[in-house]
Parts: structure tokens; sequence; C-alpha cells
């Protein structure tokens, strides 16, 4: 009995040396701990700056339809027939009468057609997918095709 | 027993623990099991978490045929003040007054002092400011910032004041086809015309959504689709000549009013539709300048207003004379000056017995009597048979709000009389508009056929085109009849050596001088509605004009004050639609 205690003593770790394990597991669980807070740190603080930065694009587009939309008024107004026919006669030009005109046949003229401002609609074309199946699919679906597709192999493998 | 104390005490803080953790737990249950307090809960933090933004689509927009902007939008700024940033308002009444039109001092002063609450934390100055004057307080702004980096908190500040742009409606045009057009209140709300008509489809529809405050929580914005945009028949240089045309006809006249329809009676296009009176669409607030209350001033005549055309009606009881057989051209009238229908004498617009007269005559010398004569030979029932199926008394369904359907009345009605067949047979006792005069009298110079008029020619909707198709609203008469018909016109108008004629163009078309009758006086006053319907070239329509000038004062009659105005107006078509003149035509195809 004495001899178990005795073995018992000499194996047990000194009192220091256990306080210092137990600093060092507190300390790597704080470092670890830091290192987690820091990487979810930084990749909060991009998140931040990249939807600010979205948020930011979503303001400049709303801005720049509201530009073009504005853009196009002035440009109509600017060409607006009663501008369009100031400017004319400010230039010299005057009203054609009809006994001015000359009509004449040019082969290959064509007539000016209906204005297009938007392509028609036209009926969908259902066509395939662009992406690989790769890139959609979990992996659990995955290894079930593949699993699928090798056995698959091996029966018609067989004799 | 110390022990035992201690063991009490641990047991029952234990149990305290245990309890509150089995509490939390079934409360933590229970919300997760009741999808009412779940949904309660998930809008509470969506209150403090997000905020509400309404996204209001562009208005569609407005083109006429060859694809000119006739309506379009124009950025504008809604201008406040954020009560608690505010540390001048009166210098910020001083600057807004000053630079934005139509805003009081006083209005904003007394708005920028109010004191912020939790209810009042923002005051809306002005939603409308152009953008020059946004401009001008921007820099107003700039050299206050500079001048206080100079003298330090004595200067005067705009602090509080902010813009947002947002859009309003603007027509470039001002008030070149307004009637057509019609306009949109600051509101968004379409009021007459296409405006009105297709103020769903212009609009588009505005989507509420809740935006993240978090920026690590920021969502895609929906995508919400501008509003469908317009393409119209209407060319902007007809459109503006006729205009032209009408006012200087109306000044020159003397008329109350005027209105000019042009359509190619091929396809029912409109493309030119002009009224009297017009208002700079940018400027819709002064309408009631324009169109006082109670006036019953329509805001586009020609589809608003119905009267009764006189004898611009007569080559429709001609046509269906002539299509059912009752007369043939040759058939020949003899007119003593008066006839008896249903009980009253029907008499010549210059109360004379014009002889015998065969059709062509009757229409040339614009005969009343010989009308009702070919009406009686008709019969009631083919006669209103015949008018129903040329669309009068109907709706035809134009593109534009506010259409009216006039009065056709019929036998079986409690308010038709046999003199009716009478007086209907040259256009009194019935009410049409220009633009059912127009589609009717289309079906003539069409061979027959009676095309839907319209106004919208496509369509653009989520990035596509879509082509409105001309539509086919009957076929009144046949064929031959609307040539014959036709050829009666023309020989009439050349005979009679009308003002109407154009040189180098061969035209068909009839005069209407219509009394106005005074309720419950009939016709008593010397007022008349002067109109005039002509299409051509007769051989391969392109156009029908219809000209209708209400209470002309120079003189009474279609054929001197509304005849002239259809050459003017066809003088110009010729020359905006490329039409050479028919023997050039003729010439140029025979060479193919």
């Amino acid at each position: 009995m004495e001899q178990l205690e005795y073995l018992a003593k000499s194996y047990t770790q000194a009192p220091w040396r256990r306080q210092l394990q137990l600093i060092g597991l507190f300390s790597l669980f704080l470092v670890l701990a830091a290192l987690v807070a820091g990487i979810y740190l930084n990749v909060s603080a991009k998140t931040a700056i990249i939807g600010r930065d979205i948020q930011a694009k979503q303001r400049m587009l709303e801005s720049l339809d509201r530009d073009i939309e504005d853009r196009t008024a002035r440009l109509a107004s600017i060409l607006s027939v009663a501008e369009m026919e100031a400017r004319a006669r400010k230039l010299g030009f005057e009203q054609v009468q009809p006994e001015q005109i000359v009509y004449l046949k040019l082969p290959g003229y064509i007539e000016r057609g209906a204005v297009i401002l938007a392509p028609y609609a036209q009926k969908t074309v259902v066509s395939a997918p662009m992406i690989p199946a790769e890139y959609t699919e979990s992996l659990f679906t995955w290894l079930r095709r593949q699993a699928s597709f090798t056995m698959l192999r091996l029966s018609e493998a067989k004799p | 027993m110390k022990d035992l104390d201690q063991y009490w005490r641990y047991s029952f803080v234990g149990a305290l623990l245990c309890a509150a953790a089995i509490g939390i737990v079934l409360r933590i249950m229970s919300i997760q099991a009741d999808p009412q307090r779940l949904k309660q809960l998930e809008a509470e933090i969506e209150q403090v978490t997000k905020v509400q933004k309404t996204i209001v689509p562009a208005r569609g927009q407005i083109y006429d045929r060859w694809g000119n902007l006739l309506a379009g939008n124009k950025k504008v700024y809604e201008i406040g003040v954020e009560l608690q940033d505010v540390e001048d308002p009166q210098f910020i009444a001083h600057a807004v007054s000053m630079i934005v039109p139509d805003i009081k001092y006083e209005y904003v002063f007394s708005m920028a002092s109010l004191k912020p609450s939790p209810s009042a934390v923002y005051a809306t100055l002005t939603r409308f400011a152009p953008q020059e004057a946004v401009d001008k307080l921007e820099l107003l702004k700039k050299q206050l910032k500079e001048d206080y980096v100079a003298n330090g908190k004595d200067a005067p500040s705009l602090r509080g004041l902010v813009y947002y742009p947002h859009l309003e409606r603007y027509y470039p045009e001002k008030a070149l086809a307004s009637n057509i057009l019609g306009f949109v209140s600051r509101d968004n709300q379409g009021y007459f015309g296409v405006e009105e008509r297709f103020n769903e489809l212009l609009s588009g529809k505005a989507r509420t959504v809740l935006v993240p405050t978090d920026p690590n929580r920021v969502e895609e914005m929906p995508e919400v689709p501008n509003g469908a945009s317009l393409v119209l028949t209407i060319e902007r240089e007809v459109q503006l000549a006729m205009e032209e045309i009408i006012d200087d006809a109306v000044a020159e006249t003397g008329s109350a009013s005027g209105t000019l329809v042009v359509m190619n009676p091929k396809t029912g296009e409109i493309i030119a539709m002009a009224t009297t009176p017009r208002i700079d669409l940018n400027e819709y607030w002064r309408l009631e300048e324009v169109f006082p209350p109670g006036s019953n001033i329509p805001f586009n005549r020609a589809v608003g207003q119905a009267y009764e055309p006189g004898s611009v009606f007569k080559p429709l009881t001609m046509a269906i004379a002539l299509d059912t057989g009752a007369v043939t051209p040759d058939t020949v009238f003899v007119d003593t000056g008066s006839i008896e229908v249903g009980g009253i004498f029907i008499v010549n617009w210059n109360r004379g017995a014009w002889g015998p007269q065969d059709m062509t005559g009757c229409l040339q010398h614009s005969l009343n009597v010989c009308l009702a004569w070919v009406a009686t030979q008709i019969g009631p029932n083919n006669f209103y048979r015949g008018l129903q199926a040329f669309g009068l008394g109907h709706l035809t369904g134009v593109d534009l709000a506010g259409e009216v359907a006039g009065r056709l009345k019929a036998p079986g009605d409690n308010d038709w009389f046999a003199s009716d067949l009478g007086t209907n047979s040259f256009g009194q006792g019935i009410a049409v508009t220009p633009v059912q005069m127009a589609a009717a009298i289309s079906a003539i110079a069409n061979n027959g056929v009676m095309m839907a008029p319209k106004i919208v020619r496509s369509v653009i909707n989520d990035g596509y085109q879509h082509d409105i198709e001309q539509r086919v609203i009957g076929m009144p008469i046949k064929p031959e009849t609307a040539r014959t018909l036709s050829e009666m016109l023309a020989r009439s108008l050349e005979k009679e050596s009308s003002d109407a004629l154009v040189p180098g163009y061969r035209v068909a078309g009839k005069t209407g001088t219509a009394e106005i009758p005074i309720p419950g006086q009939g016709y008593t006053s010397n007022q008349t509605n002067a109109s005039f319907v002509g299409w051509g070239p007769v051989d391969d329509p392109q156009f029908l004009v219809y000209v209708w000038l209400e209470k002309p004062s120079t003189s009474p009659w279609g054929s001197v004050v509304a005849a002239p105005v259809f050459r003017r107006a066809v003088e110009k078509l010729v020359i905006y639609l490329n039409l050479p003149p028919d023997d050039v035509r003729r010439r140029l195809a025979s060479s193919n």
C-alpha cells in the first residue's frame, strides 16, 4: 500500500506544472477564440463593406435610371418639332410647297418602316442548361450519380 | 448536519436552475410551435432591422409613330428639412423661398421651425423642385461651407436642408397633341386621352419592400419593371400642321371651336387629331382656365362631343340606299322643293325646288328633299339597320378616354317618330362624334370595309414591342357600292368646283351644314355646325379628313368655311405622307 502511494506520488505532476498546463490550455483556447473572432470580424467587416457597396451601387443604379429618363426628356425637348422648326428657319430653310417637289423613282429605295424601339416578342426556345451539373448538384447527389453510373458500367461489363 | 444543510441548499439552487432551464425550453418550444407568434416576432424584428421602401417604377413613355418622344419623365426633387439637424430656420426659409419657385418664406420658416419629436422628424417643403433650383442650393451650401471655414460658427447655415430626386411627367412638345395625350397629375394618375385610357399599363406597379439597415444583411432589390411604353399612330409633324390649320380656321371663321381628324381609311390609324382648345400639358393645373368648370367643354371634341352633323351624313344614307338596291346612281328624283315624311314637311337648304336630279345631283346640291325620299325608299328597318352597321350610336373603341357614343334613335325607341326617318337621312336629329363619322365614312373610302379607329400602334412591355393589329369592325356595304359612291362624291365635288378640290389629286367628299337645335325650341337659332369629310386619292385612298367648325360666324355654310380647311389640310398631308400627284403616281407605277 505504501509502495503504491509512493509510486503515485512519484508520478504525480508537480502543482506548478499542472498550473502551467492549465494556463497553457486556457491560453490555447483564448488564442483559438481570438483567431475565430478575428476571422469572424474580418469576414463580417468584408461583408459589411460589400453590403454597403451593393447598397451604394443600387442607389447609383436608381440614380442612373433617373438620369437616363431625364436626359431622354431633355433631348426630346431640344429635338421638339417647334425647336427644330425654329432652328431650320434660322438656318435659312423654308417649308416646301407642293409645286416645288420633284418625285423620282429610285431603284432600291426602301420606304421608311414602322419604328422599332424594342425587339419583338419571340417564342421562348427551351435550351439545355449552360452550367454543368457538377456546379449545381449537391455532394450527395453527385455521389449517388457516380454510384449509379459505376453500377451501370459494372452491369454492362458482365458477360 | 452542516453537510446536510449545504446539500439541501445546493439541491434547491440546482432545482431552481433546472426549472428555469425547462421553462425557457418550454417557452422556446411554445414560440416555435405557434406560427402566428413567430410571424409577429419576425415582424417586430423586421421593424427594427429593416426600413420600408416603395419602389415606384418610371412611367412608360409615349412616342409618335416615328419614335419622337411625346411624353417622358424628368428629374425633380423633393426638398425637405430634417428637423433635428436644423440650426438656422430663418436662413433656410430665405434661401429656399428665394431660389425655389412658387414657395413662400412664411411656409418654409414655419416648417423648418417645427420642434423635432418622435412623430415629427422630417418636414416636406416642396415635392417638385426643378434641377436648376437644387443646383443653386447646392452651390449655396458649398459657399457657406467655405464661409464657415473662414468665419466659424457665426456663418449662416443650411444644415438640415435635404433633397431627394424623383421623376415627374414631362411633355417635350408642350401643347402639341395635348387632346390626344391627356396628362398625369402629380400623384401619378392619368387624366384624359391616352394617359387615362392606359393609366395602369403606363404607370406600372409600385412595390413596397423592406430593406435591411444592416449592411451584413443586404438583400437583392427586386426588379420592378417600368411602366409599358406606347407608340402612337400620330405623326408629330402632321399633328402640328393640322393644329395650325384648325387654329387658323377657327380664328378666320370666328368659330367657337374646331376639330380636324386625319385617318388612314385602310388601316384605321389616326394620323392626326387636332381640336381646340388645347393646354400646355406641363402646366396642367391651368386646365380650369381653358376648360372652365361647368362649361361642358370636352377635353377632346373629336371623341367627347356628339353633335348633329347635317349633310355630311348624306353619303351614309346614299350608301345604304345603293347597297340595298333602293336606288341606283342613275335613279332620277324630281325635286318639287318639299316632301312630307311622318307628318312633317322637309325642305331644301335654300327652300328651292331643284327639278329632276340623279343621285349624284342630289349629293352635289345636297338636297334634303331628295335624301329624305331616298330614306323612304330604303324603309326604316333597312335604314336604321344600315346606320347601326356603320357603328353609329356605339362607341368606336378608339384608344382614348372620354369617348361618347352619340345618339341614334331607331324604330321602337320611345322618342323615335316616323318623321325621324326623313330628318335623320340628312343628318338631323342624330348625334355623332367626329371620330364616329370618320370611321363610318372610311368604309366608303375603303371598299366597304370599316376599320376600327386606333391611336396606339405598339406597346413596349417588359423589353419587347408588341404591335396592335388592325381590326375590321364591319363591312356595312359591298365593295361595288363603296366604289360607286366614291366616284359619285368625287364627281359631285368636281361639278360644283368645290373649294375642297386639291390640284393634282382627285378627292371625294361631302360638305355639311347643320342647324344647332336649342333644347325645347328646336332649330330656331342661326348658328350652325359646318363640316366636311373627304378622302383621297379616290383610286387608292391614303387619307380621310374630317373637319368640323362649331358655330362659324363669317358664313354658316360648310362649303364656304369647312371645305377650304379640308383643302389646306390635304395640301400639307400629301407632302408629309409623300403622296405624289395622281398623274405622277400613275406614271411612276406604270414605269415599273
